[in-house]
């Protein structure tokens, strides 16, 4: 079977205590807690894994412990020709420990894996589990001046509706971000709202004049507890359009991505047809992403022409949503057990034309675009994320294939109808802003051919089975999906009554988050903006920033227009005056 | 640059005059739900279905009518309603401009039903158009002329009065009839 070979070489390193199967591609092993942080590098390093999620979970009414599962997806390291495992041994092989809630301590992985460091920094404000030698011990999610002692996932937190007091702005405490060390350095606050996402989250930029020495950055304004409410009070009818409103752009994969890990955990084989579809759909939701994201690259850097001519073909994919599924944004026709609604002949011949016309167009304007030699100054060298650094980092799309490494979950761990469709990974190399921006121009075409094999591939069948289903309690499940941005990680554990015990919903920007410190590096202050745009995150500009010189102590606050102005005209530089 | 300019004249102007002119959507959009009070049997399948609880199928405050409300402000459009109701009272319209102005009672649409009260202990229990759908169904349903009349009798019967009636004949050794 999958997996076996994982585990075996896992049990030469490390005491394994139990080994349990989800899925034919899932395994679960659990080991001691101190042997936790090696389990996971050999496995990481060693084989050649990529951290998917990481799931922390308290299972005191089950076993009377904490537990924390790191999953990891094993595909081979993939930094040089031939780092790969083979296609039919790919796999997810899961890490679990148990935490007694007397000490709530485990060894933290970071040290070893880097990529860690978000997941852990999370167990804590989630449910108070110390990472014991974890160098970057802030709060990641909840607020700043949350109550010291609540730790909302905890089952006997809190009630979901409940919110603690919020203190006066003035009695907040500060957060603290991590300073460089020198003199003569500069912190350039970019935020609470990014310039071109209108989204919030708080970058504070170290600069030796306009150049980006550090970074580090604050996000989660906006944490929405979502994972605690469908715990409480949802169903698996209801999960699914929760899970579609999780992201603004990627929502229908975050939905397929929830309700198939809660099909996986009770294996549910859903109808050829429905497959086809879901997949349809998730591409059709991949073109509207990436012309969004390419037009704003534009944009960002005042290329307005550009993102106009981008943003009208966009529209194209818009009204083809609306044309297949009802809905320009949400679909909202996933559900347990397949699909509730299907395509009729005269809805493909449609779609058929509109993917000609996205298809002809977008490359029209592509080829005006990289014809520009004032653009493709701005996006080449900029923002690079090295080779290694992504490794390190297990940061997931476009931005990990733009660095020449080729990971994609369709192609990695292929789920639904991609087993049966063709398609060619797109991997640039070089990491630079350009390199993403190139991969998803790729992918936009490589969509289009995967739409339209579906269409040519998808039989009559039904599209739902009989959702006559039961769950079974403490069963849990892993379902990925790759979205615009990347790999979706959704992690179920079913619960009694039809509920769910624990959902952990992953998106593709999480792991994205944490390397962008190391894009920054060295890059003008006027290509922050873009940086952070490249890496498509959930969000687009700034609102206003303040510059502040800490050696004069002069500051300066820039309007949202001003900061605007300076990333798109690189002229007048806001720094001019404090220096 | 050039290029991009080219690419404009090609394709003109293509902005919609949009609040000027209709605003034309796809053919099975996935708009408002309109209701039709008129076909409405007060059954309460969409309440059930509504996964965001914008629907709700209450009794008023003396419980003499059936208040079946959809309040827009909560509505998904998953168009679960649509699917689940039995005469076709819930569609889902073309509808998509729904902002208000300051009132938000605007967003909120509401039905009154007749109530049924049952025939044993006087209370209501049902909309008096669901046990006429009932009873229509019933009469399709090609059963005996005996049973038609039994039916009669028992559809205006509240569940619990059903019950006790059901526990007390089988205590006492008699056949299923409620009297």
């Amino acid at each position: 079977m999958k997996c076996d070979k994982f585990i075996e070489a896992l049990g030469q390193r490390v005491k394994i205590l139990e080994v349990t199967r989800q899925y034919e591609d899932q395994v679960t092993a659990l080991v001691e807690l101190n042997d936790l942080p090696e389990a996971v590098r050999f496995l990481y390093y060693d084989m050649g894994g990529y951290l998917s999620t990481m799931i922390p979970n308290d299972e005191r009414s089950i076993n009377k412990h904490y537990a924390l599962y790191y999953a990891l997806s094993m595909e081979g390291g993939k930094m040089f020709e031939g780092d790969e495992i083979a296609q039919d041994e790919k796999c997810f092989v899961t890490v679990k420990v148990l935490i007694s809630p007397e000490s709530l301590v485990f060894p933290s992985v970071t040290p070893l894996v880097p990529a860690c460091v978000w997941y852990e920094r999370e167990a804590y404000d989630m449910f108070g589990l110390i990472a014991e030698g974890l160098p970057d011990k802030r709060r990641l999610v909840l607020s700043d001046d949350w109550p010291d002692n609540l730790f909302p996932l905890r089952k006997d937190a809190m009630d979901y509706r409940y919110r603690p007091d919020m203190k006066e702005h003035y009695m907040e405490p500060e957060y603290d971000f991590l300073r460089p060390e020198g003199s003569g350095m500069i912190d350039v606050p970019l935020g609470p709202l990014h310039i071109t996402a209108d989204e919030p989250g708080h970058f504070r930029l170290y600069c030796d004049g306009d150049t980006i020495i550090d970074a580090d950055y604050r996000l989660f304004y906006q944490h929405r507890g979502m994972e605690k409410l469908a715990e409480n009070r949802m169903n698996y009818d209801q999960m699914g359009y929760l899970a579609e409103r999780v992201c603004g752009i990627c929502g229908y994969a975050h939905a397929i991505a929830c309700i198939e890990a809660a099909e996986k955990a009770i294996n549910l084989e859903i109808p050829a047809r429905a497959q086809a579809i879901r997949i349809v759909c998730s591409e059709i939701e991949r073109l509207h992403s990436h012309l969004l994201n390419i037009g704003l690259a534009c944009e960002v850097t005042g290329n307005y022409n550009a993102f106009m001519h981008i943003f009208r073909i966009r529209e194209y994919s818009m009204k083809l949503a609306e044309l297949v599924t009802g809905g320009r944004k949400t679909y909202g026709n996933v559900v347990m057990g397949g699909l509730r609604r299907d395509m009729t002949g005269h809805e493909i011949k449609e779609s058929l034309r509109i993917l000609h016309i996205i298809e002809t167009q977008v490359e029209e304007v592509w080829d005006a675009v990289m014809d520009d030699q004032r653009q493709m100054k701005r996006w080449k060298g900029v923002g690079i994320l090295d080779k290694q650094v992504a490794r390190d980092f297990s940061p997931v799309g476009p931005n990990i294939r733009g660095s020449g490494i080729k990971r994609d979950t369709r192609y990695d761990h292929p789920y639904d109808f991609f087993k049966q469709v063709k398609f060619d990974v797109a991997v640039v190399e070089g990491g630079d802003v350009f390199a993403r921006e190139m991969v998803r121009y790729m992918e936009l075409k490589s969509s289009v051919s995967i739409i339209r094999q579906c269409f040519e591939l998808m039989p009559q069948t039904a599209i739902i089975v009989d959702p006559k289903f039961h769950v079974k309690p403490e069963n849990y499940s892993l379902a990925y999906v790759e979205a615009p941005r990347g790999e979706n990680v959704h992690w179920i554990m079913q619960g009694s009554a039809q509920k769910v015990y624990r959902w952990r919903c992953r998106a593709a920007t999480y792991n994205n988050w944490p390397s962008l410190r190391f894009q920054f590096r060295g890059n003008t202050i006027a290509d922050a903006a873009l940086i952070v745009c490249s890496l498509d995150p959930c969000y687009s500009c700034t609102e206003r920033v303040t510059v502040v010189d800490v050696r004069s102590k002069k500051s300066k606050i820039l309007t949202h227009n001003d900061l605007k102005a300076f990333s798109q005209t690189l002229k007048n530089s806001p720094m001019k005056d404090l220096k | 640059m050039m290029k991009l300019l080219d690419i404009s004249k090609k394709y003109g102007e293509i902005t919609h005059k949009y609040p000027f002119e209709p605003y034309k959507v796809a053919e099975n959009f996935r708009g408002k739900p309109a209701y039709i009070y008129d076909l409405c049997i007060g059954c309460a399948a969409c309440g059930v279905a509504c996964p965001s609880n914008a629907i709700t199928v209450q009794l008023n405050e003396n419980k003499s009518k059936l208040i079946w409300e959809f309040d827009c402000g909560r509505c998904i459009f998953c168009g679960r309603c649509d699917e689940v109701c039995p005469t076709g009272a819930i569609k889902l319209s073309e509808e998509f401009e729904l902002a208000v102005k300051f009132d938000k009672s605007a967003m909120i649409q509401r039905g009154e039903l007749e109530v049924q009260c049952c025939s044993e202990c006087g209370k209501p229990f049902s909309a008096k158009r669901l046990v006429k759908y009932s009873l229509e169904c019933l009469s399709k349903a090609n059963l005996g002329e005996k049973r038609l009349e039994e039916a009669k009798s028992y559809v205006n019967v509240c569940p619990t009065c059903k019950k006790t009636a059901t526990v007390a004949n089988f205590t006492a050794g008699k056949e299923m009839v409620i009297e």
